[in-house]
């Protein structure tokens, strides 16, 4: 690039500038068409908040975490008589879970925090409303979120195995390989995180079986149409048993 | 928005034959509602006929007590805050407060995580840059280089969201490193988006770089000094069109940007051309940076965040951080009592150390080349206010 004190022939800029109108004229338009066709979001995209209500225990951790308090919790206490018990057992019964659109920054700390998980993002866009206060989605509307939430992308093979896939490899190895398997992973990781060539028995990834170790929700398995499906890094890497057992 | 003051002083005039050629100065407010300002920065202006005599910016219409904020924030929360105040550059702003963090509590960041956040740092420079590429243009008349922006932004926000899952607010720092490890064949994806924006990026330079009346509105206008400069604070793109050759990336390293080379771009002449050639030749460079950090992250593996505790806690102490933001240097002074919110965590912000270099630049200025100059400043009103 040329400092701006010279100047070309007068006109020539000009002319360059129509030149590559007329290059872009040739092409073809790239109009997405959206209402009818719908658009192509990562899994990631955080679109909107779905609920598991199964999962949700009232711990109030992400109503306590949300940087605007935008999530409305009730519940009471029930008493569960399970037989063969001394005495009944008391659990937490979810009232009300609103999330308030309207307030929400989007940051995902909510789902972050949610040790159950019962929160997911979902690439969901269209809730757009004509009154800021029909914002305020009540548990039953953000349930039914639930099944449009997508798989976890699989994570890089450099990298740390996902939280699912970690599990997936715990639950493979078996009850008693448990914290083995815990540990041997992120060593092997360890073991070679600052050479310059991949580690040379790349942990092996394994591709969940279930995106959420919550059996029995509604959702996940049902991804959409259109959701890529991740790769499947190195497939013919050993399975996690025998690393375990190392 | 034309509301016209007159001098008390000069109440009293006649009008007509008998005035003879003076004339009065005439007070006007650029803002705070005028579209070339993006958003609410009012700038008072005294005028004598047609050319500028004063220039005053008045900021903070849209100050949104960002800082104060950060103390009943935790470090978590207070990087969903700091995203917001430069929303063109919010991986950059996450980054400055996290780097502050981290460096009071001692936390080494993993290797992968560093070269990860320089690669989505330069991206979102990327991203900046063609915002203002396709604006400023489009203030003094040309629509056209627009489109051509957006298209490239458009690949590059594809890459940004599939990793963070966001668009603007990427969210994607963590005190520590990243939030996730990135998706399997993100960096070939990204090199893909990359080597695609930087063939194309010549159709923005020949669009709108060389045009007559593109030339003729911003060559030899709103020239700043290098001293000029250097008095007001300014930095990143802005004073380097000035000759100001100064770039934290190379003066002052953070992450890993001593271990490759980062080519400053400067330019002479200071005005509204020179600042924007100095934005195009930064994204070229910026692309670079991006595929040598690519590379690296490809190279290293292993986590991309440290394990946390439960509730951190910054030390008792005080640091400062200063990152190359897009827009120009950020500072953020964090002082810790030790509670899980800092006790104070002040901004430095480009844009607003830029906007006050307006007072000089200005003055002298024919009313028409006002919005020329106005938008080569290159500042987020939300940058200036907090």
């Amino acid at each position: 690039m040329s400092e701006n004190g010279e100047r070309n022939v007068p006109g020539k800029g000009l002319l360059d500038g129509l030149a590559v109108t007329l290059k872009t004229l040739t092409r073809r338009s790239t109009t997405q068409q959206y209402p009818d066709v719908q658009p192509d979001l990562p899994p990631r995209s955080r679109g909107v908040i779905a609920l598991s209500e199964e999962n949700c225990t009232v711990c109030m951790l992400c109503a306590r975490e949300c940087p605007d308090w935008c999530i409305y919790i009730d519940s009471h206490k029930e008493e569960v008589v399970v037989p063969g018990a001394a005495r009944a057992r008391q659990r937490n019964v979810l009232d009300r879970f609103d999330i308030d659109f309207s307030l929400c920054m989007y940051c995902g700390i909510c789902i972050e925090v949610c040790p159950f998980d019962a929160l997911h993002w979902t690439p969901e866009f269209e809730y757009a409303e004509t009154d800021v206060l029909s914002l305020l989605h009540d548990k039953t509307r953000l349930g039914e979120w639930m099944r449009t939430v997508p798989p976890p992308p699989a994570h890089d093979v450099l990298g740390e195995p996902s939280k699912e896939e970690a599990t997936a490899a715990r639950k493979a190895a078996g009850p008693g390989a448990a914290t083995a398997a815990k540990t041997a992973r992120p060593a092997a990781v360890r073991a070679t995180p600052r050479t310059t060539a991949p580690p040379a028995a790349p942990p092996a990834p394994v591709r969940p079986a279930e995106p959420r170790p919550s059996a029995g929700e509604p959702g996940p398995q049902v991804p959409r149409p259109e959701a890529p499906q991740p790769e499947v890094p190195g497939a013919q890497t050993p399975k996690p048993g025998p690393e375990a057992d190392q | 928005m034309t509301n016209a003051g007159v001098n008390d002083a000069l109440r009293e005039m006649t009008v007509g034959t008998g005035a003879g050629l003076d004339t009065a100065d005439m007070v006007l407010n650029i803002g705070p509602q005028h579209p070339s300002t993006h958003g609410v920065l009012r700038l008072k202006l005294t005028l004598d006929g047609e050319r500028v005599v004063a220039c005053e910016p008045i900021v903070g219409y849209m100050h949104r007590g960002a800082e104060k904020l950060f103390e009943v924030r935790d470090y978590r929360q207070i990087i969903m805050l700091a995203n917001r105040h430069d929303w063109l550059s919010a991986f950059s702003n996450e980054l400055g407060v996290v780097l502050a963090v981290e460096r009071l509590m001692g936390i080494e960041v993993p290797e992968r995580a560093t070269w990860l956040r320089m690669a989505l740092a330069e991206l979102n420079r990327v991203l900046n840059h063609l915002m203002f590429l396709g604006s400023y243009p489009l203030e003094i008349g040309a629509i056209t280089p627009m489109f051509y922006a957006f298209r490239e932004r458009e690949t590059l926000q594809a890459v940004m969201e599939e990793v963070s899952g966001g668009r603007i607010h990427y969210m994607f720092n963590r005190v520590g490193g990243l939030k996730e490890e990135i998706p399997a064949g993100w960096t070939k994806r990204a090199r893909q988006a990359v080597a695609a924006v930087r063939r194309r990026m010549p159709d923005i330079d020949n669009v709108i770089r060389r045009n007559d009346i593109f030339m003729a509105r911003t060559v030899g206008v709103g020239v700043l000094s290098a001293a000029d400069a250097a008095a007001y604070g300014a930095s990143g793109p802005v004073a380097r069109a000035s000759g100001l050759d100064f770039d934290v990336r190379r003066d002052e390293p953070y992450l890993f940007y001593d271990q490759i080379d980062v080519p400053v771009v400067t330019r002479t002449s200071g005005d509204c051309h020179a600042r924007f050639e100095v934005l195009l030749e930064q994204v070229l460079v910026s692309l670079d940076l991006i595929d040598e950090c690519l590379d690296r992250v490809d190279r290293t593996g292993g986590p991309v965040n440290v394990r946390l505790p439960k509730v951190v806690k910054a030390p008792e102490g005080h640091t400062y951080a200063w990152t190359e933001n897009p827009l120009g240097v950020n500072g953020y002074y964090l002082v810790s009592r030790g509670e899980k919110t800092p006790w104070r965590l002040k901004l430095r912000t480009a844009s607003y150390a830029n906007v006050q270099a307006l007072a000089t630049l200005i003055p002298g200025c024919l009313v028409p080349d006002l919005i020329a100059i106005l938008g080569s400043m290159f500042f987020v009103v939300g940058d200036i206010d907090k």
